[in-house]
């Protein structure tokens, strides 16, 4: 192949992903009950798209799982297997390993083989099974129609050339295994080098099955038209010469039923024949009849009928055909056999084989040209969007902000030109002014999504979660369309899925004990997202049993921590974000060990937003989360210092004022603390912080900024305030190192770079102070 | 050029072959740094404060957008007069990934040096650590020290990058 196929991995890593993820979507909305064929025909689709391009890529195994998938999803979505929730579990786990398998092969994390194995067994389980039902729901009817077994072997003649990958890969291997999984396998003929070489190969296959059981198979491996399957004979003897059925041959292993072989019969009759044809929607073999009026007949039959039918003379007036056609997707196998059939079954109706080729062909590519009609429709009909890097989106969210600091310097240098600038230039930078803004809301919403993107795997947790714990719940999310920045909904899924394990666990209570509490069983858990302010708020809400304010009160005494009845029930409730807090009264392997919620606040933290948690006992709890629209772009303060500006991020600030004489009490002399409403808070100088020479040391002359850090309040000493901006933020790191205090750093409007203020370490750098002097 | 520079032993050919070095001067001594780790020159301008920094920190400027941390080798190493004039020079390097500013008193030129021409520097003990000492060179009388400014600027003693990352 002259094309470098490593250049499109990246393309379909990502589709292919995208794929698995539409695959587990419309699984999850599949009502087992009453699939809707559409959905399971976009299910089969993704399935199939997966397939081809791991195919066209080489990678084997991907291709090989999700081949066993589609086949079971083909044969669902045709009708011939009713759809049973076991079935959408395997596909799920199927889809995860698949998920698994393509970030292996992105070089994260390792496939464990033995679950692949597994699965491919488990589907092709599921597939034969019903099969098998089928087969003896069918077998049971046969009889009552014609009060006598029916039971048959066919033997297939397997020719094929694989393509190379698929020598190269398991290809060849992996349809050796699965035909001898469907009946007793002879390899006639084998390239020289073996199963990993491409080369002629001819397999004769002993089954009770259709062709079409394996055609599938076989075309994967080999290209369209180097493959061909002969019918060689049917095997089988006769124990009645007037009715012939067969038990099973000698030699043939697998005795299951379904498939009738019915011997030649004397008067031909062509209105049987034709009638079976016609109401049969399985699949026949009908053998050019004698006369021209039969032929005829047996033509329009395999019209009608939508199996592929191989007629042969039907000689003889039988109700029997009919009727094994008639129940449905069985194989009618007339063929004008000798009575009896001799014991070394392949010999005996060899040339019947030429005539049965030609016609099956036909309607084996028919379906298929359909089902990729269907899929290149729907790759139409796919929104028109363009996949474009991050590094690219974010080279272009740096220039833009190149651009509004530019713009800044060229207003603020009109402004200082006050009088003498000429009336165009103002227009004119007044113009470029609103320009900039509008480009820069449209670049960043270029690295916006919605929130879809998380709220969308969420379903999966609930259904597997509730599930293991024995809990009916029920998922309602709302405002899936909130957007928020890219970084943010990669970071937010974990901490989210936490809390959702967490009201699924704690808060959900089991269906008795709903029952008891005069609720519905079924417990709902509410996810939410809007916008509020500049922020976006993300609900967790259940209606479950509230969280024990006594019971964390009590757990907290225990662990040594300091509380009181007088604290709030905010307060309390923030009592399960410490570390190692658990009021779960037994662990689980879904939570209960009191590691998690002490990661979900940090890591909310870092993201720059908040938990706050509401709760009343018996009615349910509601976790909320507050974080910036954006990383990228950050509500400050600006203040001064000396003679150096810092950004205080807003959301941390309650309040700023001019103490006074006096309002400063010292602690041993060296921690200094200031009472605000009523409530000491230790006094942060940033200036001593930061060994700057201040404007001024009196605390008169400067200005207090209470803050509050999660729960720490603290009040920092400052300058002056000098404004408000939304900044955006720089790292400090990329070119430097961290520095204790500060948490990145931005550039003004004058070009020069402010460094933003790390609240939680000041408001940290404080208490430690204060419990020094203390 | 890594290799070149960094393997003083080698011979034969190679020897002959000349890479380019920027000289500039710290004090009364001149100083030549492998000229494909500079990524421009620009003059000083009062960068931003860093609190809590060595005093060698002058601190962080914007250069088009990215945060620069500013260097002065001159405070370093104990070397000329510490003032900033219109005339102070900043050399923007690209180091390690990094982009790190330095301040120098000026810079003189671009020269090139086989490395035949670079002589193994005396073991000697000062200020400044041998280690960072690739050889020393001459050129129309005057000697240079020849610098490897990546390792450097990478070394726990700059300060420049935490220490997670300078230890590897």
């Amino acid at each position: 192949m002259a094309i470098d196929m490593s250049q499109f991995y990246q393309v379909f890593f990502d589709e292919s992903a995208e794929h698995l993820a539409a695959m587990e979507g419309l699984l999850l909305d599949l009502d087992v009950e009453n699939p809707d064929s559409e959905q399971l025909n976009a299910i089969f689709r993704a399935a199939h798209s997966i397939k081809g391009s791991a195919g066209t890529f080489g990678f084997t195994d991907l291709a090989d799982t999700t081949h066993i998938l589609e086949n079971l999803l083909d044969r669902i979505r045709k009708q011939e297997l009713g759809l049973r929730a076991e079935m959408v579990d395997a596909f799920l786990e199927c889809g995860d390993l698949l998920r698994e398998m393509l970030e292996a092969h992105q070089g994260r994390g390792e496939v464990d083989a033995g679950a692949v194995a597994a699965i491919c067994a488990r589907l092709r389980e599921l597939s034969t099974d019903q099969a098998r039902e089928a087969a003896v729901s069918q077998a049971e009817a046969a009889p009552v129609a014609h009060g006598l077994p029916a039971r048959g072997l066919r033997v297939f003649d397997i020719q094929f050339v694989p393509t190379a990958i698929s020598a190269q890969g398991d290809g060849v291997r992996n349809l050796l295994d699965e035909l001898k999984s469907l009946g007793a396998l002879e390899v006639l003929a084998q390239p020289d080098a073996g199963a990993a070489a491409v080369g002629y190969w001819q397999v004769r296959l002993t089954s009770d099955v259709g062709q079409e059981a394996f055609a599938d198979q076989i075309d994967f491996i080999a290209d369209n038209g180097a493959w061909r399957v002969l019918e060689s004979s049917a095997v089988g003897q006769s124990d009645d010469s007037g009715f012939g059925f067969f038990d099973d041959s000698p030699g043939a292993p697998e005795a299951d039923a379904g498939y009738g072989f019915f011997e030649p019969l004397e008067q031909p009759s062509p209105a049987n024949a034709s009638s079976s044809a016609a109401d049969g929607d399985g699949y026949g073999f009908f053998e050019p009849l004698p006369t021209a009026e039969t032929s005829e007949v047996a033509a329009v039959a395999v019209e009608e009928g939508d199996g592929y039918g191989f007629f042969e003379p039907v000689a003889e007036p039988v109700s029997t055909p009919p009727a094994v056609a008639e129940e449905g997707d069985g194989f009618g196998f007339f063929a004008p056999l000798p009575p009896v059939v001799p014991e070394p079954p392949p010999v005996v109706v060899e040339p019947l084989a030429p005539a049965v080729v030609q016609p099956i062909e036909k309607p084996v590519a028919e379906p298929r040209a359909r089902a990729s009609k269907a899929a290149s429709a729907a790759a139409a009909s796919g929104d028109s969007s363009i996949r474009v890097s991050i590094e690219k989106v974010d080279q272009l969210i740096n220039l833009v902000g190149e651009l509004v600091i530019t713009q800044a310097m060229l207003l603020q240098t009109a402004t200082q030109m006050q009088e003498s600038a000429p009336e165009r230039l103002v227009n004119g930078l007044a113009q470029l002014e609103r320009n900039t803004r509008d480009l820069q809301e449209s670049v960043m919403s270029i690295r916006m999504m919605p929130i879809s993107f998380v709220f969308s795997r969420f379903p999966r947790v609930v259904r597997d979660l509730s599930g293991k714990l024995g809990k009916k719940v029920e998922l309602k999310t709302t405002g899936e369309t909130t957007e928020l920045d890219k970084s943010l909904i990669e970071r937010i899924a974990d901490p989210l899925t936490h809390l959702i394990r967490n009201s699924l666990d704690h808060g959900i209570e089991s269906p008795e004990a709903r029952i008891a509490a005069g609720k519905s069983p079924v417990g709902t858990i509410t996810l939410k997202a809007y916008h509020q302010g500049g922020n976006i708020v993300i609900e967790v809400g259940d209606d479950g049993a509230g969280l024990p304010r006594n019971k964390i009160l009590a757990k907290a005494r225990e662990r040594g921590l300091q509380v009181s009845e007088q604290m709030t029930d905010q307060e309390v409730f923030h009592l399960i974000f410490e570390a190692g807090f658990s009021t779960a009264d037994q662990v689980t392997d879904v939570s209960g060990r009191g590691v998690g919620m002490d990661v979900v606040r940090r890591n909310i933290q870092s993201m720059g937003g908040r938990v706050e948690i509401d709760s009343m006992l018996g009615v349910g709890t509601r976790m909320t989360v507050r974080l910036p629209l954006t990383l990228a772009i950050l509500d400050g303060m600006s203040i001064a210092v000396g003679d150096q500006t810092y950004i205080l991020p807003l959301s941390y600030v309650i309040e700023s004022f001019q103490p006074r004489m006096g309002d400063i009490k010292t602690l041993s002399n060296q921690a200094r603390v200031i009472q605000v409403r009523g409530e000491y808070l230790p006094v942060v100088v940033l200036h001593e912080l930061f060994n700057i020479k201040p404007q001024s040391a009196d605390f008169t002359q400067g200005i207090m900024v209470v803050i509050d850090a999660d729960g720490i309040k603290a009040a920092l000493f400052v300058d002056a305030l000098v404004g408000q901006h939304q900044v955006v933020i720089k790292s400090l790191e990329a070119n430097y190192r961290r520095v204790n205090g500060i948490s990145g750093a931005t550039i003004m409007g004058d070009g020069h770079v402010a460094l933003i203020l790390d609240v939680s370490a000041i408001a940290g750098m404080a208490k430690s102070s204060v419990q020094k002097a203390g | 050029m890594e290799a070149m520079t960094q393997s003083a032993s080698a011979t034969g050919e190679e020897d002959l072959v000349a890479s380019e070095y920027l000289t500039f001067t710290l004090g009364s001594e001149e100083y030549a740094i492998d000229i494909l780790k500079v990524q421009e020159i620009r003059g000083y301008e009062q960068p931003t404060l860093i609190a809590n920094s060595p005093p060698f920190i002058k601190g962080v400027i914007n250069l088009r957008g990215t945060i620069v941390p500013i260097v002065d080798l001159r405070i370093k190493f104990n070397l000329g007069k510490i003032e900033y004039t219109p005339f102070t020079v900043v050399i923007i390097l690209n180091v390690a990934g990094r982009v790190i500013g330095t301040v120098v008193d000026s810079v003189s030129d671009v020269i090139s040096l086989t490395r035949a021409q670079i002589r193994p520097a005396p073991d000697f003990s000062g200020s400044f650590d041998t280690r960072y000492i690739l050889g020393l060179a001459t050129v129309d009388g005057r000697m240079m020290i020849v610098t490897d400014i990546e390792r450097l600027m990478t070394s726990a003693d700059m300060e420049l990058i935490d220490d997670a990352s300078a230890a590897s």
